[in-house]
């Protein structure tokens, strides 16, 4: 068991030393985190190379021009931190390799909290809740009970397949329920108003909304994420507006 | 031939000390472990200083089954009492101690040859202000560091006096604990800094330290079931009690011949002495008052058999000292 206590006051003193080490580092805490690869520096006035994955709505490429909620929430970051926006496209799994190896600051497309990448790049706070529902024509009184009632869903969406799994409701399999009228149809609950719904209560899924970053980058993430709980309210508003088009 | 008395009267009061002083490290463990768990992040320091909190529960959970086991009486089916249920325990906790600092060790160097840098990133724990995770951190290293050394100073002392070898590991570790805590510290500040090896490699020299302890505390284990010959509270000596009462036999008229060899039964020893009479008079009456004498010599001689025979089968020196 070794004697005990040999070393006591060389102990002591390491301590000591550490705690002062500690010490010191707290008062001259505002500049922690920093970045190992100083990508927030880089950043900073000037270019933000950001990786894009279509996911309506959160991204759109239409015409290859990048749109969408998460798109303007980028330029906006962009913005504060006085960077250009370089855009590239590509799939996920190209994306995120690139972010692995930081040829790229940030990647968008829809991810959300529970996404398969999280050893590959840092995944920031979640900045949105969404809820995919079952919902009626606000006419109708909301029913009691949805089994047995023949719901449109958008075909070969994973909604489809749990509501055939998980609920006793009939899925009627259609190519776009934004078309659907006067039926139960499986929407996200941020469309409901445009599209004159109620929620039955029955929510298929939630997703909580996320970008990444790249892996370690402490002082980029915490910026960033500063950034989107700063404008997280805002998010609601770019979502109708992306309804609206 | 024994009577059930494992403790004097005046170390009771130690017992009792100890005990309380084993529920307050559990009872604060507990919540330092909870509290590590929700501030856990990615980072590999704060895994391995988790687990080894997690870990340092084992041994006052040990103790304090150990303190009521052991008076419980032996019975016609476990004869020799209930002592050993408490090297049983240990060994399982001292190689679950060696398995998760070798998985710990693995990782954290797979993480450092792999370049990986750990994310750490804002928490909103007290409504709207965002933290960087990286201050709750430290705040809950610092609390899961400073009181443990402070208990590991306390017990010692008890560990000693109530010759316990578990509560003696127990006040070991929790006196080592400041180095974990400050490894991981340096480990997080150097994250902070933006060293983003500074974690993992505090990481390791924590394993390194965990699978030390755990090796330590294993050969302790596998020595007490062995029935190694007993040993001063530390470890570091062969204790001199059976010496001591193989003087005191021979000092006796009526014995040509003694030896005695005891093993440890958790706090107390238990064992055998054979002597070689010189001549049949009064033997049983020799053999008992011989007993009683012996038994006086210290309290940790739990339970003596005084064997009468005409040869004694010395058992060769061993090997290795």
């Amino acid at each position: 068991m070794g004697s005990p206590g040999a070393a006591g006051p060389v102990r002591r003193g390491r301590a000591a030393l550490a705690a002062a080490v500690l010490l010191a580092l707290a008062a001259a805490g505002c500049g922690i985190p920093r970045d190992p690869e100083r990508t927030l520096d880089r950043v900073q006035g000037g270019t933000l190379r950001a990786g894009i994955t279509a996911s309506e709505p959160w991204t759109t490429l239409e015409g290859g021009r990048p749109g969408g909620v998460e798109v303007e929430l980028v330029e906006r970051f962009a913005g504060e931190l006085g960077a250009r926006v370089e855009w590239v496209d590509g799939s996920e799994a190209d994306l995120m390799a690139a972010l692995e190896v930081r040829e790229l600051d940030l990647v968008v497309g829809g991810l959300t909290a529970d996404t398969p990448w999280q050893a590959k790049a840092a995944i920031t706070r979640s900045y949105a809740t969404t809820r995919v529902v079952v919902a009626v024509p606000a006419s109708q009184p909301p029913p009691g009970d949805i089994a047995g009632m023949r719901v449109a869903v958008e075909a070969g969406s994973d909604a489809a397949g749990i509501l055939e799994d998980k609920t006793d409701a009939v899925p009627v399999r259609v190519a776009d329920v934004t078309k659907v009228k006067d039926s139960p149809v499986v929407v996200d609950e941020w469309l409901l108003d445009n599209l004159g719904l109620r929620d039955t209560g029955v929510h298929l899924r939630k997703d909580k909304h996320v970008m990444a970053a790249p892996l370690g980058e402490n002082a980029f993430l915490v910026r960033l994420e500063r950034f989107l709980i700063a404008h997280q309210a805002e998010v609601p508003a770019l979502l109708d507006a992306a309804a609206g088009r | 031939m024994s009577l059930h008395h494992e403790l004097p009267p005046d170390k009771h009061e130690q017992l009792v000390k100890a005990v309380r002083l084993e529920w307050l490290s559990i009872v604060y463990l507990v919540t330092a472990v909870t509290l590590l768990y929700f501030t856990l992040g990615s980072s590999q320091a704060m895994k391995a200083a988790w687990v080894e909190d997690i870990l340092g529960l084992t041994p006052p959970i040990a103790f304090l089954v150990a303190s009521r086991v052991r008076n419980r009486k032996p019975n016609d089916r476990f004869p020799y009492g209930y002592h050993r249920a408490t090297a049983i325990a240990y060994l399982c906790a001292s190689v679950a101690l060696l398995a998760l600092g070798g998985f710990i060790l693995y990782d954290s160097v797979s993480k450092l040859a792999r370049f990986e840098h750990p994310p750490i990133d804002l928490v909103k724990p007290f409504g709207d202000r965002p933290v960087w995770l990286g201050w709750l951190m430290l705040g809950a290293l610092a609390y899961s560091t400073v009181p443990q050394v402070i208990l590991g100073r306390r017990k010692q002392p008890l560990a000693a006096e109530l010759n316990d070898k578990v509560l003696y590991a127990d006040a070991e570790m929790n006196r080592a604990d400041w180095m974990t805590g400050v490894a991981a510290m340096l480990g997080i500040v150097g994250i902070g800094l933006g060293l983003w090896w500074a974690d993992a490699v505090a990481a390791s020299i924590i394993s390194v330290d965990i699978v030390r302890d755990g090796a330590k505390n294993l050969r302790v284990a596998v020595d007490d079931l062995m029935d190694k010959e007993p040993t001063v509270v530390d470890d570091s000596r062969a204790d001199p009690l059976p010496l001591w009462i193989k003087n005191e036999l021979m000092l006796m008229d009526w014995v040509a011949d003694a030896e005695v060899r005891l093993r440890e039964e958790g706090h107390v020893f238990v064992g055998e002495a054979f002597v070689v009479p010189v001549d049949d008079t009064d033997l049983i009456g020799r053999m008992e008052r011989a007993n009683q004498r012996l038994r006086g010599l210290d309290w940790r001689l739990h339970e003596l058999v005084i064997a009468a025979v005409r040869e004694i089968d010395r058992p060769e020196p061993a090997r290795e000292p």
